[in-house]
């Protein structure tokens, strides 16, 4: 028997419909299996560069801008031995036959991408075990195939571990994984939200839909971490999901629809209002003397949610129009002031979502410094503050950009962002989630 | 409500201020043309390329470069400037709290009603509007020839800004340290003698006849304590207070908020 009465119909990127009367706690992180396979992906999953390894020790310079050892230079076939180092690898962190275990050799052998076990990760209580596991593994294999002496122990390690365990982070380093160090997160339950939208563009091969449905599963998982999806908050926190993240009902999707050829941000504003009336989630409370009417709701959770896909429609409709990123922060302030203009209601997370667009317009666009879109997330000291229904916003703008910025989202995503895109359920989150929340809708 | 009886209603208040803003706010108000500049005149004030040159471009044409396989990209028609692979440019404009038609935030509320494809922010004296650059041009002729402008109370400043909260001039104008515009008593006209960053011109551009303050306070959308305060508005007064109320009810309890 579900806990909640809510009940969605379930589409795809294109507006196809995929299930109809679909339980919201199907879409929850704590049922739907395809948001715990992603949440599992996101902690197993480890990119090697070995051409980014081979890079390093052939110049000595590992360890991070600025960094050269010279005279420590060793030329090391790295990438042409790809698929030696890849068995080897899978070999040292495999813990039994038939594990989970998996090794993809991708680029003719410039990068690998490795699933470490699920074993390893049920025997520890912190997320870096992959990506330590996978790092010392790599750096076996390195070793045993090209027979290095000890005395070059060290710069091995440092191609591989990049500055660690001088710097906090694996600075340099040519593994990596989406999650940050656990040192760097703002605070408890924050470590799916340290994922910047770059790396997201980047997974979702820039589909703005896919994109803001990685993001919104990502934060919105992190809010059942962080402690905010508890008591009135957890259907709260749900239906953003639902309809922000996930597209339930078509909403997003019809709203862009509606205003993608000639439409304005005030005109997705009004269309998400019309249809809020029309659907019954807000009414007329009073008429006030020049006419104006004041809007009430009965349901201001699901309020919320039609505002914030509404927000992540008028992203679309602002920063497709545009091709442009930067035009993220301006949707995020204005069309949160125009709607409750509109209205008489709280905008989306009221007031959150608004005052997180006023910081992060000066942190992306000011003389304060900061950057464009690609390297803000929910963990950014600038854009944490909403309950996570800003990055899913940014990270669609990110997508949707045809090349307006210097920092682009693969040059800062790298080889990450193009590796894991090559795991169907990162790539493609809405259909995943949305089939796997079909499949147990009887069952929550 | 059904569907069919829901209309933008943009904004409350009884005032003329309240009434203003709602008036610009809504698309379908023709904004009142007030005086003509020509296409050369504005790329010149904009200074961001010579009139007559290329548009310079930071990505190929959106049909030579193809794009990713994304369907918000197949409904969401580009700008022409985005679509030709425009720089992204701008115009900023400081408006005088001496009843200058709008303000910062009005100024953004206008052009995200108004416009599709733009970017602006609002500060304290100044408001940038940034766009694809061919779409800049565009926008920039309405906000300059309408009844948006004002040549005396508003400045086209890209930088050193300085000046909303000052007093004017001797002849009604907002000081601008760069003195990028003057008053031309032979003609009656504002005439700008420098592009909006301050770099002289070579020849020339007028703007038009600064308008009468009391038809000013007839098109501001400013409150003032000296004129219309806001709490005169005792429609504007209920709307923000009560968005400031539900704001705090819904984020301790969203229940709390339930048909208030």
């Amino acid at each position: 028997m579900p806990k909640f009465p809510d009940k969605v119909d379930l589409y795809d990127d294109r507006g196809a419909l995929i299930d109809t009367k679909v339980p919201i706690e199907a879409l929850s992180p704590l049922y739907n299996s395809a948001i715990k396979r992603i949440v599992s992906i996101v902690k197993r999953a480890v990119a090697v560069d070995l051409k980014g390894v081979e890079r390093a020790l052939a110049t000595g310079a590992v360890g991070g801008r600025g960094c050269i050892i010279k005279g420590r230079e060793l030329k090391l076939n790295v990438v042409a031995n790809a698929a030696a180092i890849a068995d080897k690898i899978e070999k040292l962190i495999r813990v039994k036959p038939g594990d989970d275990t998996q090794v993809k050799i991708l680029r003719n052998g410039e990068n690998l991408l490795v699933m470490a076990p699920s074993a390893r990760l049920e025997a520890g209580v912190e997320y870096t075990t992959a990506l330590t596991a996978v790092a010392s593994a790599l750096c076996c294999a390195l070793i045993e195939t090209f027979n290095i002496s000890m005395w070059d122990y060290d710069m091995v390690h440092a191609a591989v571990w990049g500055r660690y365990p001088q710097s906090v982070d694996t600075m340099g380093a040519n593994v990596s994984m989406l999650l940050a160090v656990p040192q760097q997160n703002e605070g408890m339950g924050y470590a799916l939200r340290n994922i910047p939208a770059a790396h997201i563009a980047t997974i979702t091969r820039k589909n703005a839909m896919n994109a803001a449905a990685l993001s919104a599963i990502l934060e919105q998982t992190a809010m059942y971490e962080m402690g905010d999806a508890i008591g009135p908050f957890e259907r709260y926190q749900l239906l953003g999901l639902a309809y922000q993240g996930l597209n339930a009902n078509n909403l997003v999707y019809d709203l862009v629809r509606e205003n993608g050829k000639s439409g304005t941000l005030g005109d997705v504003v009004a269309s998400t209002v019309k249809r809020a009336a029309s659907d019954g989630v807000i009414k007329p409370l009073k008429k006030l003397p020049s006419g104006y009417v004041l809007y009430a709701s009965d349901d201001i959770p699901l309020w919320n949610a039609y505002a914030a896909a509404g927000l992540l429609a008028g992203t679309m409709v602002t920063c497709g129009a545009a091709r442009a990123m930067q035009h993220i922060t301006s949707v995020l302030v204005y069309y949160n002031d125009l709607i409750e203009r509109e209205t008489g209601l709280p905008g989306v997370d009221f007031g959150r979502a608004e005052g997180t667009g006023i910081e992060m317009s000066f942190f992306s666009h000011s003389i304060y410094g900061g950057g464009n879109p690609c390297v803000f997330h929910g963990n950014h000291i600038v854009t944490r503050h909403s309950k996570g229904f800003v990055i899913p916003c940014v990270s669609a703008a990110v997508a949707l950009d045809a090349g307006t910025v210097y920092y682009a989202p693969e040059r800062i995503s790298g080889v990450v962002g193009e590796v894991l895109g090559e795991i169907p359920e990162l790539r493609q989150p809405l259909r995943y989630v949305n089939e796997a929340a079909s499949k147990i809708k009887g069952e929550v | 409500m059904s569907e069919l009886t829901y209309k933008p209603q943009y904004y409350p208040g009884s005032s003329i201020v309240a009434k203003n803003r709602r008036k610009y706010l809504d698309p379908n108000y023709q904004l009142r043309k007030l005086r003509s500049i020509s296409d050369e005149d504005i790329v010149r004030l904009l200074g961001h390329r010579a009139p007559g040159e290329a548009y310079k471009t930071v990505h190929p044409p959106l049909e030579e470069m193809g794009e990713p396989d994304c369907p918000i990209r197949k409904l969401v028609e580009p700008t022409p400037g985005a679509k030709a692979g425009d720089r992204i440019r701008y115009i900023q404009f400081t408006d005088s709290v001496y009843f200058a038609p709008l303000a910062p935030i009005i100024r953004c509320w206008v052009y995200h009603t108004r416009w599709r494809g733009v970017d602006p922010g609002s500060l304290s004296g100044r408001c940038p509007l940034e766009a694809r650059e061919r779409d800049v041009e565009l926008i920039s002729r309405e906000l300059l020839e309408t009844e948006l402008f004002d040549p005396a109370r508003v400045g086209v400043r890209g930088a050193t800004v300085h000046g909303h909260s000052l007093r004017l001039d001797e002849n009604g104008l907002m000081f601008d340290m760069q003195r990028r515009y003057k008053y031309d008593p032979s003609k009656g006209e504002v005439v700008y003698v420098k592009d909006q960053s301050g770099k002289p011109l070579d020849k020339p551009v007028y703007v038009g006849k600064p308008l009468p303050e009391e038809e000013l306070k007839k098109m501001t959308t400013q409150f003032r304590v000296d004129y219309i305060s806001l709490r005169d508005d005792a429609e504007v007064m209920e709307f923000v207070q009560r968005l400031h109320w539900l704001r705090t009810l819904a984020g301790a309890d969203p229940n709390l908020a339930k048909n208030v």
